[in-house]
């Protein structure tokens, strides 16, 4: 009878573990950094939602940019890119979401108001960003 | 449960809340860029649908919002509504409550009150320039007009 009533509050203690894990792991998390360098200051916003993360890029200002979402397409590993707010005759952000797709096998929506014919800027964005994904865990295949 | 989570020194002020609307868990993220809104709520882990909202600039008195789904359901009117209040809520508190503390604010509005009596709080701000718009993130479990409801509700208590 003992035993049985140990086996019982051990399985309720993993099913409230297992719980709290998913909870925590569906929780958003929000994180902010910048980085100066030369006379560019970039600005990096990251919230991560269970199945999606959004992504914003900000140089030397707040404004918010054109807007883009990118998600791996099954079955192949190809990855499908659109531009939702602006980025008509200006794709910076664009090689950018899809890179970071290619990469990190995310689906992320991706705010950037990186000048357009900046090709160093957006690389030194897409790199910083890239870091920070991989150093909070939040990629999904290996690179 | 309300969170600010942004540095002091960051240039986009955020604001992150979780509650309960009509039973479904829902965390909202509000973020002030320079010139948009970002509002993200979701009860399913992901953006789901996304809208954008802006006042039209025109010679009318009376404003006109435009309001377009950008990503997601477009044969949902009532995500639309829902954006079209909030943006319309925007319009009201841009001018006063970001660039000037609430208290002066308040002084201000008294002077002016009392000068021109036949004006209101709203009047004021409607006339006092452009207003950001807003990108808004619908990813929700129903779409029904009391969740809807509560979230209007939660992010207007907490826009800034």
């Amino acid at each position: 009878m003992n035993s049985n009533g140990g086996v019982e509050i051990a399985n309720q203690s993993m099913n409230e573990l297992s719980i709290k894990e998913q909870e925590a792991d569906e929780s958003v998390q929000v994180t902010c950094f910048s980085e100066f360098s030369d006379d560019v200051t970039l600005h990096f916003q990251i919230i991560r939602l269970h199945k999606q993360i959004y992504a914003w890029i900000g140089c030397n200002s707040a404004k918010f940019g054109h807007l883009y979402a990118a998600a791996p397409t099954r079955p192949s590993n190809n990855v499908s890119v659109t531009s939702l707010i602006g980025g008509d005759s200006d794709n910076t952000g664009l090689g950018i979401a899809r890179r970071l797709v290619l990469k990190t096998g995310l689906n992320i929506v991706l705010a950037c108001n990186i000048p357009k014919n900046s090709p160093m800027l957006e690389a030194k964005a897409e790199k910083k960003l890239m870091e920070k994904l991989i150093s909070l865990g939040y990629t999904m295949r290996k690179i | 449960m309300a969170m600010e989570t942004s540095d002091p020194l960051f240039p986009v002020r955020q604001t992150s809340l979780c509650l309960d609307i009509q039973g479904n868990k829902t965390d909202i993220i509000i973020s002030s860029y320079e010139d948009h809104f970002l509002v993200i709520v979701t009860q399913i882990g992901s953006m789901g649908t996304i809208l954008h909202a802006r006042k039209e600039e025109g010679v009318s008195i009376d404003p006109t919002f435009n309001v377009a789904v950008v990503f997601g359901k477009r044969d949902e009117p009532m995500l639309a509504a829902c954006a079209r209040k909030l943006i319309e809520h925007i319009r009201y508190i841009f001018q006063f409550i970001l660039p000037i503390d609430a208290s002066l604010c308040i002084c201000l509005l008294n002077c002016y009150q009392l000068l021109h009596p036949c004006y209101d709080f709203c009047y004021i701000c409607s006339n006092s320039g452009s207003s950001k718009a807003l990108v808004l993130s619908l990813g929700l479990r129903d779409h029904s007009v009391g969740t809807l409801k509560g979230i209007v509700s939660a992010v207007i208590e907490k826009i800034f």
